[in-house]
């Protein structure tokens, strides 16, 4: 049994410790929002937050996160409406949306590390994920609305 | 290796039997009764607590998943493999049978209770100069724990290395006992710093290099060697870090395994760190730091800092935006999401790798491993992992970034056969 | 499990779709069974309830019904892999109806007759759809006014239908009322149908009008639902070993010794396949997905046979070359008369000729093929997402060795099409190893599996050949092209006979049928048989034009250069719009007058010669989609840097004008152009593989290089507002932009090339070449 949390409740999975973050999130927890895309670590698609960071977890062993905090996009936001994925929405961001759960949660990690990210910025961060759709240049529209909505409010707070 | 230390051994046989035979026998100490748990002070055994930290008992005393001093955890030394030892109070299979001065004779002098020699893979060069006080401290933290019943392993070293009769020799030529003499040329900080080091820390146990017996070489103390499949880098002005460890940069580095110019405590390193070195009070972690300070002489070149800094940042523009050199893809792909850098400094969350000792070393084991296997979430930062790209990339992917990051994040020569070394320690394994 | 069980049930064969129906809050989209399936098992959401339809129903047309409280269901047979297709067809439908749009929500269904033909592709949807959801919308308003009349004790021709009211003067009431009140036992036959009247542009409500699509919320926080994500109750989870080849290996020994070992490791099973779909394959059976994996890795499998292994890219390209210099190979088209080719070469005052290569290209769809199969009370079930049910149904019922009636295809939205999802033989296996083991199979396949097994797009040669008259005059122009056919291999029935009496793969060779006025001409199509036989070429978004753009549209600008014409003008000057060119209704009116239209549209939109700096040009390119009887006019300007000494290419912009007659969902046909413009920039620089010894030689990311953010240049769309009837947007903008860089790439650096993706390599070859 290895405990973690995963969107902030306590779980013991009984799976062997290699076993990837991946599928202990989509077949033991039963989050399917996570996808599978490349499984080595170079599509974005499976990526999650560990302890706040961007993780890929189709290459995160279970072992790894033992004792850590996982998000995925299930619980990014309660409501769905992170300032991330309202954006998505408002500039109608997804197509087939497979890698979109992906892209919204390294988004969401960017915008920690890079409240204001340039173009420059968005490309590093945002280079891993694919997005086979191509939707790329709504995904930088989105992050740069998502930014300035998080601004927005810091300025309010 | 091996048939260098044959040769030596061989030499050493000639030294003489009989001088030899006398010196290797030491008298047992008598049995004891475990004492009760109750008997020791519950302030002395959290003093003894936090010096097994600082001394990193349980890192080499647990195996994986094991109970915690219980022993078993298998160590590869150049000679073979050797298993750490039950250091509970089980009086059958643990120290529960040792008496206080039998323990002390263990740490002093390398001499276990029945008076055989011990393998210097236990740093009695360094916990000889433990004080007597703190030895009585670790003895009730130790005497208190639980008790395992867990049998030693034996140890899997080829003839004549396994007789431990030999290891008197090797004491012979390399073993200075003796408790730790503070310098008067340094201020009492910096000998506090010393002694938790040099005595309780053994931090010269991994990063000082050993010669073909095994013994660490005194005349390059800190310099630098190859431990448990990883590299322990120098601590001495020898360390190639584009940033120079300065004092800040080792207090966050000791106290919370991430500095942000360097990167992230991993490998045999994480549990020194969280394991240790972040129990110990402030004081004690600025008292080493102030001894490991002075043995690279950081502070003096914190001028060199702010240059690596710029050009680390520039360095991570490279390969952005449309690019077709293979390598630079594969490495923004699949590292510059969580190691890009940008702005006045680099975020200690994003390990900067135009900064990271890894990239920088002449030897790129470390690079490879955590690129193999990753950094766990009680490695490193803790809370937070890297994933290990090892299940999916080819030894050449690997090779490639490695060679990548060397070329385009240094001017240090480029390392040499990577893909073979990929290979070698992707069939070493990830190690416990 | 119970809702399954109960709807199995109570259900009429195959199943009722109704049973499977689930209505979520009011404007969300549902799928057939995948939603129910799967609500339950999400912990971090509250399950929705399942709110079945409220009765009575007023269900005019198969495509929609209303319910007692006026929700609005319309149901979409094509599958969403991205278009929002789902948003675009309700739309119409909605529109004629004069719904509320917000008391409209979509079923994507499950199989079944009464759908007929059900593919997703060749950017058809919203072209066939909308005559067919424009006449349901008319009957459903018809009735509803008729009703409604009557309930207000008025004539109906008092009366208009508008928001979901039928409105009198200062009265109305609501379709939901007329629904529960009213009588509307009104049915309309196929005859009446075809004749109900369509409303006038300018009285359209809903279409042309921005609207967020229905199915985007659901893609933003995982509550989506993919074919990857389906689950049943008891299933246990399968890795296929693929063999060496496509077709022809047998299996010839399994040695499963060391996955034993692997915890949840079950069993390997070597299939059985009576429809050859998947020859050789052996199912690796575990009890979750890493261990099937894992194991998999362990089974040591040997196979025997399997033509093919030493087949690589050069030998199927070398094989195009002969075929094309074979002047009696291949099918020829129906270019309109087409007039003497030979002859006019034989008098041409000179010829330009040229070759062009495209590379293998992989799908890469994000989410790998994966099917769960069950059989449950006599009926296979199959969980999976797919463009074209309708073509692997018979294969899965000769796979299976049961009538197509018994099986049932559950609808999933689909992770990445682009056409790998037309070929549904990734249903098969799960299918047979499901039937194998008597229990519910879930079959992923590992991203490396999915590329070797991909349909990918051929590799393909073309030979184009220009007869030239006085003062530049075009007298003839020959196109010959070789590639495998997806369409022989998999759907030989789709095969129309070529003016030579030879069959022909229609979507291999479109594009090549241009709208320029070149004199004589001559078309013809050749099926690389050694493609054929060593992989399965697949349609890959827009298929044939993807390689016979490429080519017509580079060699235009070679003839434009050699007749020192500037390329828009050349470009123009023969898009007269004359002859066969004229086009027509329905959806071809205009013809090539629209097409020159969005040449020059682009042309000035991208500053067309204005100066550059050095180094830099710009290139044209221009399209009109796929089928003659379904132009999507669309033309590129590539602005692209060239560096002379690394030989890379850096795309600065692209401006793309399209014509695709009515624009129903105007942000969704956005989305589709900028997907199929970065499509095309992505194979014209950044991908493409090579077939080696019987598999393509890249599988994963670590060396597939498809275009990523960083590589997505600044991109300026303009559709042209037009009433004409809509066609299809998903592929047009595919195919022109390579063309458009490979000549912006001559503008700038005075080098030709004439293979994809252009790599810095072939830059500097060229531009050492010249130099």
């Amino acid at each position: 049994m290895i405990s973690l949390r995963i969107n902030g409740r306590s779980v013991a999975v009984d799976a062997d410790e290699d076993t990837p973050l991946l599928w202990v999130v989509r077949d033991e927890i039963g989050l399917t929002g996570t996808k599978f895309g490349c499984g080595i670590g170079m599509c974005g698609a499976c990526t999650v937050h560990v302890g706040g960071r961007a993780t890929r977890s189709c290459i995160t062993p279970l072992g790894a996160v033992a004792g850590a905090d996982v998000t995925t996009i299930e619980g990014l936001d309660p409501a769905g409406q992170h300032p991330v994925q309202k954006a998505w929405i408002s500039l109608q961001v997804p197509q087939c949306g497979y890698c979109q759960s992906g892209q919204i949660m390294q988004a969401a990690a960017l915008l920690k590390d890079f409240p204001d990210p340039s173009d420059q910025d968005i490309d590093a961060v945002m280079t891993g994920n694919l997005c086979r759709c191509m939707t790329y240049v709504r995904i930088r529209a989105a992050i740069k609305q998502a930014a300035a909505e998080l601004k927005g409010a810091a300025g309010r707070e | 290796m091996l048939k260098r230390t044959l040769i030596a051994l061989a030499a050493l046989a000639a030294l003489g039997v009989v001088a030899f035979g006398a010196l290797a026998w030491r008298a047992p100490i008598a049995p004891i009764t475990p004492p009760a748990a109750s008997s020791f002070a519950p302030a002395l055994v959290a003093q003894g607590e936090t010096l097994a930290a600082a001394g990193n008992c349980a890192t080499c005393h647990t195996r994986r998943d094991g109970a915690p001093f219980a022993g078993g955890l298998a160590m590869q030394t150049s000679f073979g493999t050797i298993y750490s030892t039950n250091i509970t109070p089980d009086p059958e299979t643990g120290i529960g049978a040792w008496s206080e001065d039998a323990f002390r004779r263990a740490l002093h002098e390398g001499v276990a209770r029945d008076g055989g020699h011990l393998f210097p893979a236990f740093p009695y060069d360094h916990f000889t100069k433990l004080s007597d006080t703190d030895v009585h401290a670790l003895y009730a933290y130790l005497m208190t724990r639980p008790p395992v019943h867990a049998p030693a392993k034996a140890s899997k070293l080829p003839f004549p290395l396994n007789l431990r009769a030999l290891q008197a020799g090797w004491k012979l030529l390399f073993f200075r006992p003796g408790r730790f003499q503070p310098s008067p040329a340094h201020d009492q900080q910096w000998n506090r710093g010393a002694y938790l080091a040099e005595a309780l820390g053994h931090c010269g146990a991994c990063h000082t290099p050993r010669n073909a017996l095994g013994a660490e070489k005194r005349n390059q103390a800190y310099a630098g060697a190859p431990i448990d499949n990883w590299t322990a880098p120098p601590l001495t002005a020898a360390n190639p870090s584009p940033a120079p460890w300065t004092t800040p940069e080792l207090l966050a580095y000791l106290g919370s395994g991430v500095s942000p110019l360097h990167g992230v405590a991993a490998g045999p390193m994480a549990p020194v760190v969280h394991a240790g070195l972040a129990k110990l009070p402030e004081a004690d972690l600025r008292a080493v730091v102030a001894y490991i300070e002075t043995v690279g002489g950081g502070d003096a070149r914190a001028a060199a800092t702010a240059p690596a800094v710029s050009r680390a940042l520039a360095a991570d523009r490279l390969g952005l935006g449309a690019t077709y050199d293979a390598d630079a893809r594969l490495y923004t792909a699949a590292c510059a999401s969580c190691h890009y850098n940008a702005g006045a400094a680099p975020n200690a969350a994003r390990p900067d790798l135009a900064l990271n000792s890894a990239v920088s070393l002449p030897d790129p084991t470390n690079l490879i491993r955590v690129t193999l296997y990753g950094v766990g979430a009680n490695e490193g930062a803790p809370g937070i992992v890297m994933p290990g790209f090892g299940a999916g990339f080819s030894d050449a992917d690997v090779a490639r970034i490695a060679a990548y990051l060397r070329r385009t994040r240094t001017s240090l020569p480029p390392w040499s056969n990577l893909e073979q070394k990929v290979a070698a320690i992707r069939a070493q394994g990830r190690g416990e | 499990m119970s809702r399954l069980q109960r709807a199995i049930e109570t259900g009429a064969h195959p199943l009722s779709r109704r049973n499977f129906l689930v209505v979520a809050a009011s404007g969300g989209a549902a799928f057939g069974f995948a939603a129910l399936g799967l609500a339950a098992i999400d912990p971090a959401k509250p399950g929705a309830p399942a709110t079945p339809a409220a009765g009575p129903l007023f269900e005019p047309t198969i495509w929609f019904e209303i319910d007692a409280v006026g929700l609005v269901t319309v149901n979409i047979i094509r599958a969403e892999m991205g278009q929002h297709v789902g948003t675009a067809l309700a739309r119409i439908l909605a529109d004629e109806l004069e719904a509320d749009w917000s008391q409209v929500r979509i079923v994507h269904v499950d199989t079944d007759a009464k759908w007929g033909l059900m593919v997703t592709g060749g950017s058809w949807s919203v072209w066939q759809t909308f005559p067919i959801f424009s006449r349901a919308g008319a009957a459903g308003r018809l009735a509803l006014i008729e009703a409604g009349a009557k309930l207000m004790g008025v004539t109906p021709s008092a009366c208009i239908a508008r928001d979901g009211k039928v409105i009198s003067g200062g009265r109305s009431i609501s379709f939901a009322e007329i629904v529960r009140r009213g009588d509307l036992s009104r049915r309309y036959t196929p005859d009446e149908m075809d004749k109900l009247p369509i409303k006038p542009v300018n009285e359209r409500r809903l279409i042309g009008r921005p609207t967020p699509a229905i199915d985007i919320p659901a893609k933003t926080n995982g509550s989506a639902v993919y074919g990857i994500d389906a689950k049943v109750a008891g299933m246990v989870y399968a890795r296929p070993k693929l063999p060496p080849t496509r077709y022809g290996a047998k299996v010839a020994s399994i040695d499963d010794g060391a996955a034993k070992g692997v915890k949840g490791y079950l069993r390997s099973i070597a299939l059985d396949d009576p429809s050859q779909t998947v020859p050789g394959w052996v199912m690796v059976i575990a009890e979750t997905y890493p261990a099937a994996v894992r194991a998999a890795d362990l089974v040591k499998v040997e196979w025997s046979g399997g033509d093919g292994a030493k087949v690589s890219e050069k030998d199927i390209q070398d094989h195009a070359a002969s075929l094309i210099a074979d002047a009696g190979a291949g099918s020829l088209l129906d270019t309109g008369g087409g007039g003497d080719v030979d002859a006019a070469f034989r008098s041409a005052r000179s010829t330009i000729e040229a070759t062009y290569t495209t590379a293998s290209a992989l799908h890469f769809q994000l989410e790998p093929v994966n099917a769960l199969a069950f059989e449950k009370d006599g009926v296979f079930e199959i969980h999976t997402g797919n463009q074209w049910q309708s073509l692997i149904l018979p294969t899965l019922a000769t796979a299976l060795d049961r009538p197509v009636t018994s099986i049932v295809m559950r609808t999933y939205l689909i992770g990445g099409g682009f056409g790998r999802r037309l070929n549904g033989d990734y249903a098969v296996p799960a299918a047979l190893a499901a039937k194998a083991l008597g229990r519910p199979v879930k079959m992923i396949l590992t991203r490396a599996d999915d590329a070797r097994f991909d349909s990918f797009r051929s590799p393909s040669v073309q030979k184009l050949r220009m007869a030239l008259g006085d003062n530049g005059r075009v007298l003839a122009m020959d196109h010959a092209a070789a590639a495998g056919w997806p369409t022989q291999v998999m759907a030989p029935a789709f095969m129309p006979k070529g003016a030579n009496g030879r069959p022909y793969d229609p979507f291999a060779i479109a594009g090549a049928d241009h709208w320029y006025e070149v004199g004589a001409q001559r078309v013809r199509a050749i099926s690389n048989d050694l493609a054929n036989s060593s992989f399965r070429p697949g349609w890959l978004r827009s298929v044939g034009p993807g390689w016979t753009n490429w080519a017509v549209e580079s060699f235009i600008d070679e003839a434009a250069h050699a007749t020192g014409a500037d390329p828009v003008a050349f470009r123009v000057a023969h898009l007269t719009g004359k002859g066969r060119d004229a086009g027509g209704p329905p959806s071809a009116v205009g013809g090539a007058l629209r097409q020159a239209a969005v040449v020059k549209r682009a042309a000035a939109r991208a500053g067309w010669g204005q100066p550059l700096p050095r180094g830099v040009g710009r290139g044209v390119a221009t399209s009109f989609g796929q089928e003659r009887d379904m132009p999507t006019w669309v033309a590129c300007v590539a602005q692209v840097r060239v560096d002379r000494s690394s030989g890379e290419v850096a795309v600065e912009k692209l401006t793309l004008v399209v014509d695709a007659g009515t624009i129903v969902d105007p942000d969704g046909a956005r989305a589709q152009v900028e997907g199929a413009a970065m499509w095309g920039l992505s194979l014209a620089l950044h991908e493409g593989t090579e077939f080696a010894n019987g598999q393509v030689r890249d599988t994963n990311l670590d060396t597939y290089t498809p275009l990523r953010i960083a590589d997505t240049p600044e991109i300026d769309i303009e559709f042209v507002d037009s009433a004409e009837p809509p066609v299809g947007l998903g592929e047009p903008a595919t195919t022109v932009v390579a063309p458009a860089i490979g000549n912006a790439i001559f503008a700038a650096a005075n080098v030709r090339l004439r293979h994809i993706p252009i790599r810095p390599d072939d830059v500097r070859t060229a531009l050492s070449a010249t130099s």
